[in-house]
Parts: structure tokens; C-alpha cells; sequence
């Protein structure tokens, strides 16, 4: 009970957005953009990423409320904000958390087809949604007394995460001065997945003045399932209690990351078109893929009808003799315990973009362009969209951005991002190019940072790689 | 030394932003108070007693039958978890009669341990007096308020047992006697 009011109020307490990386998409000065475009128009020799620091990723968030709704230090009591915050909330609102770390990525120009640049690496990632459980936490922290005849449905359960590993290797190729094309081949090793998604049926308790009772209870068409997998062989673990248990648990998930896991297969698409020297289009898609689950999985799944209308005593009418209620909600809706393998896609993301560059360097008093680099545009602009597919419904968000070299070494990009839970969403990118050593930091949501409380979620990117 | 200069600015921005940045005006010892109120009613238990199926109808009228008892056991541990013991406040029982037949009933109910004894108070409602089949039937409304320290000596309770008694029934009785009830569940519970 404790976990899952504190569930709830860490569904209350953030507030977020995806998996979406504004600041970074179409930054082709450093060599992630081809993370999330494998057809980005880059120019690189070759890069390496430092090992564990080329990329760290974290985003959180929540749709629809922020820590300051529920924490604030106003004088109200804190469960008065809880319950105006709770009426606010919606079974759409939900909470991510999304964080990636790149282990190592690394990339070449073809010996062959200097219009050829391969990548590859390994990164791990946690990507969690929950939606807010509308309904049941209503239940949880109203009752039913105020709530008669009212359907509570199961479908406002729904939430996924998992923990994976993904080998990575693509290629980037200029296939004319107008089009470059690239695919990202990627194999997934998860060591951590928990669906549960597409629940149905519903708890009501409906007034009955001509029935046998005051109420029936109804429990009609429930189908509500828990898919697991990594998880049952870990609880095992936990339940020996052993000194050693957590260097259990850390050997099984290194030897699941090292693709020991449940593995899955996904590629990544993308393009850049210039339509002419200073107007280019972009687009991509990322992990187009699905895992299969076959190994240490758990699904857990009721389904059945119930009604409930009191004990008949001490005249038994019907003559149900020996009632026991816990027994007979049981066998209407038994849980069922299948290891049955199950296959997942993966969570899709899609980009695009449309840009305008322009203040071409040719001045030739500044050393803003790099070496034999002559003629390339200082500044930029455009807008970006990104959508990523969720199990409700798909994210969707808007950037404007602003691209600007302002010294050889020194490179910048702000966004102004709209999107489900924002209106003045601002980011920045900042990456330094110093001797082959290249530095970067991206946040978003500048506009709260003095109040973090406030935002309803944050974003924030950083790493070196060494770039020739 | 240009170098050195940026990394500087770099370090100084670095310092900026995570001054700036922090959580303000938020207390989070709050989640201390939180408290949770929900208020849940359930069916609690129901009966109908048809006078047919007690006394035979071709019996003589003269005869008059003292005392008609029935009484049932059944299982009953809704109150058996320790979060429902420790977190329920009180429980409300709204009994609802309503009566067509001509006599007064006294309707009693009470709760077992596992080891049937008899635990907690019993509880006892006299019944109104019907008006006869056909009539409007005669309403009785009780509720019982089980405080916290009576819900702590039902945790144990494992079976419920009642009893209906009405006395000097003949065969010239007629109507339905039912019976439909509630519980009010007062939940507190801190976080």
C-alpha cells in the first residue's frame, strides 16, 4: 500500500516529456546527432567517445503537474494539494524517466568512399513511463462512498519500463551533394522489462433499490495483465537474503547486458536533403525494432467476472450454504501465473526538421570555420518536430531553434520547444572544440531553472569525445 | 592560454548555472502529514424471510407456534489484516428492515474467533411490526458504530453468526420480512 501511494505521489511530484533531444538533433558537430539521425549531414575523420563520459542523458518529467503543485511550502496542508492536484490529473497524464549512458561510440571514414562514415558503440538505457492511474488513486485516496454507480476502469492502469543494453553499428553516406542517407543497425539486450498495457473492465458499485442488497458490486470483464521479464530469477535472489545479494543481482544484470539477456533486433533511418545551398530537410526514425522475451518471464494475468452483494444470512434463500468471499473472487477471477515468451516493440521515435543556414564565412578575419573548411554557414535556424509512440498514445513535440558558430572552438544552439505539457520550454547546447577535444552540455527548461519544483520536467545532455 | 581562458568561462558558467538552479519554496518533510481519508461502503449482509417457508399454510390456525428461531453461521474475516485493524478508524452498519408481516422480530448478530468463541460485543435490533401482505411494508433503520477499540477485538474474528427470532406465529401469518445492510469503512491512514 506504502509503494503505491508513494507511486502516486511520484507520479504527482514530476512532471516531463520523452525521449525527445532537441538541442542535440541535427547538431552536426558532434557525432551523437548521428544517434539520432544516422543521415545527418556530418563531416567528421574519425571520432572516439571518452569511455562511460561521451553521452549522458537524463530527462524527467510529468504531464500535467509539478512538485510544486503538491510540495509547496504555502501554509496549506499538503493533502488539500494533494486532492486539488489529483482532480487536475487526468488518466492521460503521466511521468517518464529516461536515461541513457553511452559505455562507448566511435567512428571512421571509409578508407574506400571518403563519402562513407561507419559508427558504432554500445549504450545502456532506462526508459520508464507511467501513466497516472487515475481511477484506482481516486479509489485509494476517496473511496467509493462518493463514487456509486460509477465505473473505476482498469484500462487507467498502464505503464512500461525496462532496462537494456544496445550494440550499435550504422553507416553515413553522401549519396550526391544534395543527399546524405544513413542506417543504424542495433541489437538489444534487455535485462529489465514490466509492461502493463491495454488493461480492460471495470470495478463499479452500483445502487440496487430492488435487489437483494443496498449495492452490487461488479467486477464486469476485467482482462487486466502483467508482463515481466528479468524480474522473478532477481526476486529469488532477494528472498535468500544473503549477505551477497546485491553482488547477485549486479554479476545477473552485467551478464544480461553483455547479451545474456532477452534480445531484440532494431534499426534507425534517416536522411538530410538539401534543397538548395542553404534551405536542407531532415528526417529519421529511431528503434524500429522489437524485443523478444523469452528468458526468466513472468506474466500475470486475471481475468473473469465478479459480483458482490453481501452475505445472505441468516435465511439462505438460495441456498449458497457455506459462503466465503475471498474464495468465490478467486475462483471468478483467478490469477494466472504463464511464462509464455512475448514480443514488445520498441518505443519508436520519429524526427524531422526543416533549416535555413546563412552568414556564410568568407570574410577571412576571423578563424570561425574549421581548417579547410571555408564557406560554411555561421548561423542557422529552423524548426524541428519529434514524435515518440507510447501504449496510450503518441508524444508529440514542436522546436524552433537557433544555430550559431560563434568562434571556431565554440559552438551554440537554443531551442523554444512546445509541446504536451509546456508553452515556453527553452534549451540550450553549448560544445567547445578544443584541440580534437570536444566538450558539450545541453539543458532544457532554462525558463524554470531557479525553480526546479515549478517545471514540469527537465532534460539534461553532456559529454567529451575526442573529434578529428 | 586561450584554451585555459575558455575552460575558465566554461567552469565559471558551469558554477552560474547550478547556483541558479534549485528547488525553492518547497517543503518536502510534508509527505510526513500526508493522510489518506477514503470512505468505502460495502454490502454487508442481506436476508428475506418469507413466512410460506416457515410455517405451512395448511396447518390449523388455531395452532400457534410459540417461537420461531433461525440462526447460521458464516465465515467472515473482512476485518482479519492487520492494515485494515490498524488503519480503520471506524466502521458504520446501516441495517435496513422493512416488514409486511404482523409481528415484531429481534434480530441478533455477533462474531467468532478461529476457535468459535464469541468475541466483541453482540448486537441486537427489534424489528417493527408489519402491517399485513398487500400493506406498505414497515420500515426499520438501525446503524451500529463499531469504534477503533472494538474494531481491535474483531481483528480476530473469523465467522459471523445471526439470528432471527419472532414469536407466536399460526399459519393465517403472511408477508416478507427483508433485510439489506452496509458497512461504512473510515480509513485513516498515515503515510
Amino acid at each position: 500500500m506504502r509503494a503505491i501511494i508513494f507511486l502516486c505521489v511520484g507520479l504527482l511530484s514530476f512532471s516531463m516529456f520523452s525521449q525527445n533531444k532537441e538541442t542535440l538533433y541535427d547538431f552536426t558537430d558532434l557525432p551523437q546527432s548521428l544517434m539520432l539521425n544516422p543521415g545527418a549531414d556530418t563531416n567528421f575523420k574519425y571520432h572516439v567517445g571518452i569511455p562511460f563520459l561521451s553521452q549522458f542523458h537524463a530527462n524527467a518529467g510529468l504531464r500535467g503537474a509539478s512538485l510544486f503543485d503538491v510540495f509547496a511550502d504555502d501554509g496549506r496542508s499538503i493533502n488539500e494539494k494533494i486532492e486539488t492536484t489529483l482532480n487536475t490529473l487526468t488518466n492521460y497524464d503521466y511521468l517518464t524517466l529516461t536515461q541513457q549512458l553511452e559505455i562507448f561510440n566511435f567512428g571512421w571514414e571509409s578508407k574506400k568512399d571518403k563519402n562513407t562514415y561507419f559508427s558504432g558503440g554500445v549504450y545502456q538505457e532506462l526508459d520508464v513511463i507511467g501513466y497516472f492511474p487515475k481511477d484506482f488513486a481516486v479509489l485509494a485516496y476517496q473511496g467509493n462512498r462518493d463514487f456509486l454507480n460509477r465505473p473505476f476502469r482498469f484500462s487507467s492502469v498502464s505503464g512500461s519500463g525496462e532496462l537494456l543494453m544496445v550494440y550499435h553499428f550504422g553507416f553515413n553516406k553522401k549519396i550526391s551533394k544534395r543527399f546524405t542517407f544513413g542506417a543504424r543497425a542495433k541489437l538489444y539486450s534487455s535485462m529489465l522489462h514490466l509492461r502493463s498495457a491495454r488493461n480492460r473492465g471495470t470495478f463499479t458499485t452500483v445502487e440496487t433499490p430492488q435487489g437483494s442488497n443496498i449495492y452490487q458490486h461488479i467486477i464486469g470483464n476485467a482482462d487486466v495483465t502483467l508482463r515481466t521479464s528479468g524480474i522473478s530469477s532477481l526476486r529469488e535472489i532477494e528472498s535468500e537474503n544473503t549477505a551477497d545479494g546485491a553482488k547477485q543481482v549486479v554479476n545477473k544484470l552485467i551478464g544480461r547486458a553483455l547479451l545474456g539477456g532477452n534480445l531484440g533486433l532494431g534499426v534507425d533511418v534517416g536522411f538530410t536533403h538539401k534543397i538548395d545551398e542553404q534551405w536542407s530537410v531532415t528526417g529519421s526514425i529511431n528503434d524500429f525494432g522489437a524485443v523478444l522475451y523469452t528468458k526468466d518471464v513472468e506474466t500475470y494475468r486475471a481475468r473473469g467476472n465478479f459480483v458482490f452483494e453481501g452475505f445472505e444470512t441468516p435465511i439462505q434463500i438460495s441456498g449458497d450454504g457455506d459462503q466465503d468471499f475471498l474464495d468465490e473472487l478467486e475462483e471468478a477471477i483467478p490469477l494466472d501465473t504463464l511464462n509464455n515468451s512475448y514480443i514488445t516493440m520498441r518505443s519508436l521515435k520519429v524526427n524531422g526538421s526543416i533549416k535555413y543556414s546563412f552568414n556564410q564565412y568568407d570574410n577571412g578575419t576571423c578563424n570561425c570555420a574549421l581548417d579547410g573548411q571555408k564557406g560554411e554557414f555561421l548561423d542557422a535556424f529552423g524548426v524541428q518536430l519529434f514524435s515518440q509512440f507510447r501504449p496510450k498514445r503518441p508524444q508529440y513535440a514542436a522546436s524552433l531553434f537557433y544555430y550559431k558558430r560563434l568562434f571556431h572552438f565554440l559552438r551554440a544552439k537554443a531551442t523554444y520547444t512546445i509541446d504536451d505539457y509546456s508553452y515556453k520550454n527553452i534549451g540550450f547546447l553549448v560544445s567547445t572544440h578544443i584541440n580534437k577535444i570536444n566538450f558539450y552540455i545541453s539543458a532544457n527548461n532554462l525558463l524554470e531553472y531557479t525553480n526546479l519544483a515549478k517545471a514540469r520536467g527537465a532534460s539534461l545532455q553532456l559529454g567529451f569525445n575526442f573529434i578529428m | 592560454m586561450k584554451t585555459k581562458k575558455i575552460y575558465l568561462i566554461l567552469l565559471a558558467l558551469a558554477l552560474v548555472l547550478q547556483s541558479v538552479s534549485c528547488v525553492k519554496d518547497v517543503d518536502f518533510d510534508q509527505v510526513e502529514d500526508v493522510v489518506l481519508t477514503p470512505v468505502f461502503e460495502a454490502d454487508f449482509i442481506f436476508s428475506t424471510f418469507d413466512t410460506a417457508q416457515f410455517v405451512d399454510p395448511d396447518i390449523d390456525p388455531t395452532i400457534i407456534i410459540p417461537e420461531v428461531v433461525v440462526d447460521d453461521t458464516l465465515n467472515y474475516d473482512l476485518l482479519g489484516s492487520d492494515f485494515i485493524v490498524d488503519n480503520l478508524e471506524q466502521v458504520e452498519l446501516t441495517f435496513e428492515f422493512s416488514n409486511t408481516i404482523e409481528r415484531e422480530f429481534e434480530f441478533d448478530f455477533g462474531f467468532l474467533n478461529g476457535a468459535g468463541q464469541r468475541i466483541g460485543p453482540s448486537f441486537s435490533i427489534t424489528v417493527n411490526a408489519g402491517m399485513g401482505l398487500g400493506t406498505d411494508p414497515v420500515p426499520t433503520n438501525e446503524i451500529i458504530i463499531l469504534d477503533n477499540a472494538t474494531i481491535n477485538i474483531l481483528g480476530a474474528a473469523t465467522k459471523l453468526v445471526s439470528e432471527i427470532r419472532v414469536q407466536n406465529v399460526n399459519s393465517t401469518l403472511d408477508g416478507v420480512l427483508e433485510l439489506k445492510s452496509k458497512g461504512t469503512y473510515f480509513i485513516n491512514y498515515e503515510l
